[in-house]
């Protein structure tokens, strides 16, 4: 290729880009420096007041933001160790299974993606009064089978709020891996699976050592999803457990505590906008590079068809 | 051909000064302001008032905007901040709106503009003051109060003739309703901000009312005080009474129990009467101020204001903005809020026909005493009230103890609240 067509081309690619890196720069560049400077100036309400250095994230690492961040990020550990395990786990078993289904592959296809399409805010609603605790069919049903003492305040007992919420976050989103490794397992190349199976591996030894090895990339896919989405987790929680994280800051997530501290909440009044800077960086810093290191790492490991 | 130019230049400047600003070219013929607020619930009550205003005030317009109650201080700081915004605003009471108060987005009020500032007690007026210069910003025009709330029919079948006086008869009405087959206490445990105000009904008789309050603002007193920490430990003491599960029983719901008559009690604000008639319009609620911790001790109304009329400071239309304002402080307008919207007036002479109204209104104006963590302490954050929500959550389960509550509290108001600075 001459050097002058690829200068060329070059300049359509560059060209091309420039839409795209205008969003990017415009929409996450741009807030994040702005939100980065943000935390280093006190703040009165919405007004930005004085430098102060590193004073907001001084005040983050201590009483009483402290106690609420390591609770918050506990709690989207938790999230992602659990959503990562069982959610992905079931979200594949799915996919095998409307994989190797015979009939009716577009029927458990809607089953099983149509929570995904629903709204949240319906969602939400729709949980909290199944849970109800003296209305809701769920205590209603454990009461009615023989174990009345089963029949728990599930949302609002701060040891099975957490574990309640992300059951409804499976409920809602198990549709989402399952199309990813539907995807997945539609691409590897059926020649494996018949040369597999004429050597005589059995069923299991085809999914452990030929299908789940191709299946890399997706999971990639999944993983740092998951990621994002469980340490950005947000929506569920806040239609369910308000802005506070209620019971007594049980489903509290990082990003509740930033729309708290940032826009203050409407029942406890007062802001500070330094202070939800600071968490905004120490959040958009853990995500980008929890993002790139996990893909990055995930990469590797994939395997060329 | 020149002059028919300069002429069309000067045609052309004369109307886009009409277009741009028909506000100032025909002011005298006619002036519109603007009024926001977050009650989009009034929206109906408050544009019959503006009619009427204007009815009074030719020449004079209303345009009256509400907004959701949850985006609204959002949307006012943002277009304040940005130099624009209504010429007239309901505002937050206390720390809801102080910080732009303080930031000189308001015009300050004297008792000249507005005579029926000095008609208003002091706990009243601090709610639409400058946290900073204690400058009057507003005219706080409602004011709440918390008090006991009951169903007579069902106190009747439980056998309660008398209505407790004390904490203790409290606990005997509690028991006698429950041996009845009733539900003693509508409250419940999943919202935090219904605890609090919970907690500020039957509070300050353990903690000593507005000496208390005084004492804690100057500095004097803390949160770990004795008397605070017994008021902790009452919340606590009430959740044997609440409904089964009430952990995870929501704000509606708890009301629900209520106003459906399965429950005997509900302590809170004289504002859920409305939302329970409108639950059952045909209940009858009762109410009493929250009984005496010791026969010894005092009884007190938590009380706070609701919320005022403010003016924007950069209004062009500053005469005019002053007369709705003091319109919005006549014995009429008053008569409306209370006659229409059930809420309790801070103009005088203003006569409540509502009997739960009018007993509330006389037992606030004899032992009312500020609401502890609204008119004291939610200026700055961390706030007490964003300890103490999810704090009562934890309390009632025994996740905590009313000591480390008093103490996290005491930390979190000592780490912005100068008095109370390196305090313990």
């Amino acid at each position: 290729m001459s050097s002058a067509l690829r200068k060329e081309q070059n300049r359509t690619i560059g060209a091309l880009l420039i839409p795209a890196l205008a969003v990017i720069i415009v929409f996450t560049t741009v807030p994040a420096l702005t939100t980065l400077s943000y935390a280093l100036f006190s703040w009165e309400g919405f007004q930005r007041s004085t430098f102060v250095g590193f004073e907001n994230f001084q005040k983050l690492f201590a009483y009483p933001y402290l106690d609420q961040l390591i609770a918050a990020l506990r709690h989207n550990t938790t999230a992602f160790v659990v959503i990562m395990t069982f959610q992905t786990s079931l979200g594949l078993l799915f996919a095998y299974a409307m994989f190797r289904v015979r009939r009716g592959l577009r029927f458990y296809r809607v089953v099983v993606f149509l929570p995904v399409i629903f709204s949240l805010v319906v969602v939400g609603y729709l949980w909290q009064s199944l849970f109800d605790p003296y209305y809701g069919p769920v205590n209603q049903i454990i009461a009615g089978i023989g174990f009345p003492e089963l029949a728990k305040p599930w949302l609002g007992d701060t040891s099975t709020a957490l574990p309640t919420l992300m059951l409804i976050n499976l409920w809602r989103w198990v549709g989402f891996p399952a199309i990813v490794f539907l995807a997945g397992l539609n691409a590897v190349n059926s020649e494996y699976i018949e040369a597999a199976r004429i050597d005589g591996a059995s069923e299991g030894q085809i999914f452990r050592r030929i299908i789940f090895p191709l299946l890399a990339p997706s999971l990639t896919i999944i993983t740092v999803l998951t990621f994002i989405g469980a340490y950005e987790w947000f929506d569920l929680p806040f239609v369910i457990g308000g802005s506070n994280g209620s019971p007594a800051g049980a489903t509290d997530t990082l990003a509740l505590m930033f729309y708290r501290l940032s826009f203050g909440s409407i029942d406890s009044g007062a802001n500070n906008v330094g202070v939800g800077s600071a968490l905004g960086v120490l959040i958009f810093t853990l995500v980008g590079l929890g993002a790139a290191f996990g893909s990055a790492l995930l990469r590797k490991r994939e395997v060329e068809q | 051909m020149k002059i028919s130019k300069t002429r069309g230049l000067v045609a052309a400047l004369f109307a886009a000064v009409t277009v741009v600003a028909p506000g100032a070219s025909i002011a005298s013929a006619n002036t519109e302001i603007t009024f926001w607020s977050w009650r989009t619930e009034d929206k109906a009550f408050y544009e019959n008032q503006m009619r009427l205003f204007e009815a009074k005030n030719p020449g004079i317009t209303v345009k009256f905007t509400p907004y959701l109650n949850t985006e609204y201080n959002a949307i006012v700081a943002t277009a304040l901040t940005a130099g624009k915004g209504p010429d007239v605003i309901q505002m937050r009471p206390y720390g809801g709106m102080a910080n732009l108060s303080d930031a000189g987005n308001f015009m300050p009020l004297t008792t000249a503009d507005v005579p029926a500032l000095k008609k208003l007690p002091v706990g009243i007026l601090a709610g639409a003051q400058g946290y900073k210069d204690k400058k009057q910003y507003g005219l706080p025009y409602a004011v709440s109060a918390l008090g006991v709330m009951y169903n007579p029919d069902i106190l009747e079948k439980a056998g309660v003739r008398a209505l407790p006086q004390t904490w203790a008869q409290l606990q005997i009405a509690f028991e006698k309703v429950k041996k009845a087959g009733f539900l003693p206490l509508g409250n419940a445990g999943g919202n935090g901000p219904a605890l609090e105000q919970l907690h500020a009904t039957i509070g300050p008789t353990f903690y000593g009312g507005t000496a208390f309050f005084n004492d804690v603002v100057a500095g004097k007193k803390t949160f770990t005080d004795k008397g605070y920490v017994a008021s902790l430990k009452a919340v606590a003491d009430l959740a044997k009474w609440m409904p089964a599960n009430y952990q995870g029983i929501d704000y509606n719901t708890a009301r629900g129990l209520f106003a459906n008559e399965k429950a005997a009690f509900y302590i809170g604000g004289n504002y859920e009467i409305g939302y329970f008639r409108s639950l059952n319009p045909s209940i009858t609620v009762g109410w009493f101020p929250a009984p005496k911790a010791t026969a010894g001790a005092k009884r007190y109304v938590g009380t706070w204001a609701d919320g005022a009329y403010a003016i924007n400071s950069k209004t062009t239309q500053k005469v005019a903005a002053l007369k709705l304002i003091n319109f919005l402080g006549t014995k009429e307008f008053g008569q409306a809020l209370v006659d229409e919207i059930a809420f309790i007036p801070t103009a005088p002479y203003v006569k409540i026909n509502d009997p739960a109204v009018k007993e509330i209104n006389r037992w606030r104006t004899t032992l009312g005493t500020p609401f502890l963590n609204v008119v004291g302490f939610r200026f700055e954050s961390p706030t007490s009230s964003s300890i103490l929500q999810p704090g009562f959550q934890k309390l009632i389960v025994g996740g905590t103890t009313p000591e480390q509550l008093a103490k996290d509290v005491q930390t979190a108001v000592a780490s912005w609240y100068a008095p109370q600075k390196g305090k313990s």
